[in-house]
């Protein structure tokens, strides 16, 4: 993966990836690290407008008329981008400057403070649960009559895939 | 008077104290679960949901359960979370799912192979969203005389990934000919690409009997069948969903009354001589007590930790092992065609245990030294 330096023109990443959007977020799914991540809304905007034309500024700025506010601070982008880069979710990795480096999304609340009139953007991995909660089905190549016993949901002739 | 409402009182007392099993809590959390609105009110404490979350997560219900909690306070808890897990991994498993179906689909249909794909992805479509109803391997019926050039077929690499279950009949509807079922199949369409299903009756069929020939321990089950009979098409014709057969017959009503018992679900538009009609209590109780632990290993053959061969090699077992295969009552009715009524099942059980003991001695397992 290139570095894109000061992520000028940050671009999305297409290829490999199953994209599934309901109502409030966006489902990602890469196929290359199979991987699942959730995309609330606002990281969900930032990622769209990924064009590879697009500027950090421009993006607040869509940002803005999209959610319909006055002003989406900058900052809000950034760390958007340094998710999304994070989780290969951008054609090219994103360094933010250095202000933003490394910004814990508390930090991120609290640079907003009250000002912040968007939702914090948020990329979270959507993973199946523990172990213990998902011991109720059978696991790879254990032996099964059918594919609802295993917890690929697939029976493979005679043992779960 | 007052000895009138002191006994009013007790019995509201009682009726609080009620502590709900497993199985009648994942009723609860199930119940109109497969309606696009106005499911009824959820009936859970926090601390029930907690309990039952492990139970629908596990038997294939999580994404059920969120759509049920969604709207609710107990939504923002970590037990609906993981139910919301469930529910945005299904969303993606379904976009990936359709893939591959369309694959199998086009491969099949270049090469002239009449399909029919089952339950599924077919089942899934009886809900709002697809995402509600998961699904691995892709069932697909073809006619006997293209059994064989699918087989080839579906071995090619390109879809080896695409797990598919290829049927040259289907076990559950042997009572109706197989050419009528694919006169009767519908047209659908998964992403440009043209599918066949079953038809409405001959679906809700399956998914009863199929429900009761796996002795209705997944819970998905009896949603797919609450939500085909709130869905049915104005032009529902119950004779070709009951078939002929008087048994066969029976069980399907059995199992559509199970669905308004268990699950709420609405019979509105069901004959009452379908619909209405005692459930017998062996079968509620059953099912129930089967929902106390839904799990894929918890069935038979993965509940028997030995095989009845080795059994007999070390027989100090063999009474717990034969305690282990006790048939399920539900189970050992279908399995031995017998009839869903409130008569004792012990006969039926019987008649199933001395069916696989002649099996077993017929054909023993081969098993590892």
């Amino acid at each position: 993966m290139k570095q894109n330096v000061g992520g000028r023109f940050p671009r999305a990443r297409t290829e490999g990836l199953v994209i599934q959007e309901l109502p409030d977020e966006v489902l990602v799914y890469d196929r290359e690290r199979d991987k699942a991540h959730c995309l609330n809304q606002t990281a969900a905007l930032v990622w769209k407008y990924c064009d590879g034309k697009s500027t950090v500024p421009s993006i607040a700025k869509r940002l803005e008329q999209d959610l319909k506010t006055e002003t989406v601070d900058e900052k809000v982008v950034w760390y958007a981008l340094g998710q999304l880069s994070k989780d290969h979710l951008l054609e090219e990795n994103v360094t933010p400057p250095a202000l933003l480096s490394g910004m814990s999304r508390r930090d991120m609340v609290r640079v907003l403070g009250l000002a912040a009139v968007v939702a914090v953007p948020v990329v979270t991995s959507i993973v199946a649960p523990t172990p213990a909660q998902a011991a109720t089905c059978l696991g790879s190549g254990s032996p099964c009559t059918g594919g609802v016993q295993c917890c690929s949901g697939i029976c493979n002739t005679g043992s779960c895939a | 008077m007052r000895s009138c409402a002191l006994s009013t009182c007790f019995v509201l007392v009682v009726v609080n104290l009620h502590v709900k099993s497993r199985g009648e809590l994942v009723s609860a959390a199930l119940a109109g679960a497969w309606r696009k609105s106005q499911p009824p009110t959820v009936n859970l404490t926090q601390a029930e949901l907690d309990e039952v979350v492990p139970l629908l997560y596990g038997s294939g219900a999580g994404a059920l359960g969120w759509w049920r909690v969604r709207t609710t306070e107990l939504s923002e808890s970590d037990s609906a979370q993981v139910l919301h897990q469930a529910y945005r991994l299904q969303s993606l498993q379904s976009v990936i799912h359709e893939e591959k179906i369309c694959k199998v689909f086009r491969l099949l249909r270049a090469h002239s192979i009449d399909a029919i794909l089952l339950k599924g992805w077919s089942a899934a479509g009886l809900y709002p969203d697809r995402a509600l109803r998961p699904y691995g391997d892709i069932d697909v019926v073809v006619r006997p005389e293209q059994h064989e050039r699918a087989t080839e077929l579906l071995a090619r690499p390109e879809v080896k990934d695409c797990w598919v279950d290829l049927h040259e009949s289907i076990d559950e509807l042997e009572d109706r000919p197989g050419a009528a079922l694919f006169d009767r199949a519908r047209d659908t369409v998964i992403a440009d690409e043209a599918v066949k299903v079953l038809s409405a009756e001959d679906q809700l069929a399956l998914l009863s009997i199929h429900l009761l020939k796996h002795g209705a321990w997944r819970p998905l089950w009896l949603c797919d069948i609450s939500a085909a009979i709130e869905n049915l098409p104005s032009n529902f014709d119950w004779n070709i969903c009951l078939g002929k057969n008087r048994t066969r017959r029976g069980w399907i009503k059995a199992a559509i009354r199970l669905a308004n018992k268990l699950l709420s679900a609405s019979i509105e538009s069901v004959p009452d001589e379908v619909g209405v009609g005692e459930v017998p209590e062996w079968l509620t109780r059953s099912v129930l007590r089967q929902w106390q632990e839904p799990f894929a290993i918890n069935q038979p053959p993965m509940s028997h930790p030995q095989s009845m061969a080795s059994v007999l090699r070390h027989p100090t077992t063999l009474v717990q092992a034969l305690r282990q295969r006790w048939p399920n009552p539900i189970l050992a009715t279908v399995s031995i065609n017998g009839s869903i009524n409130s008569l004792p099942r012990f006969p039926y059980q019987i008649g199933n245990c001395l069916t696989r003991a002649r099996r077993f001695l017929i054909r023993p397992p081969r098993t590892a030294h």
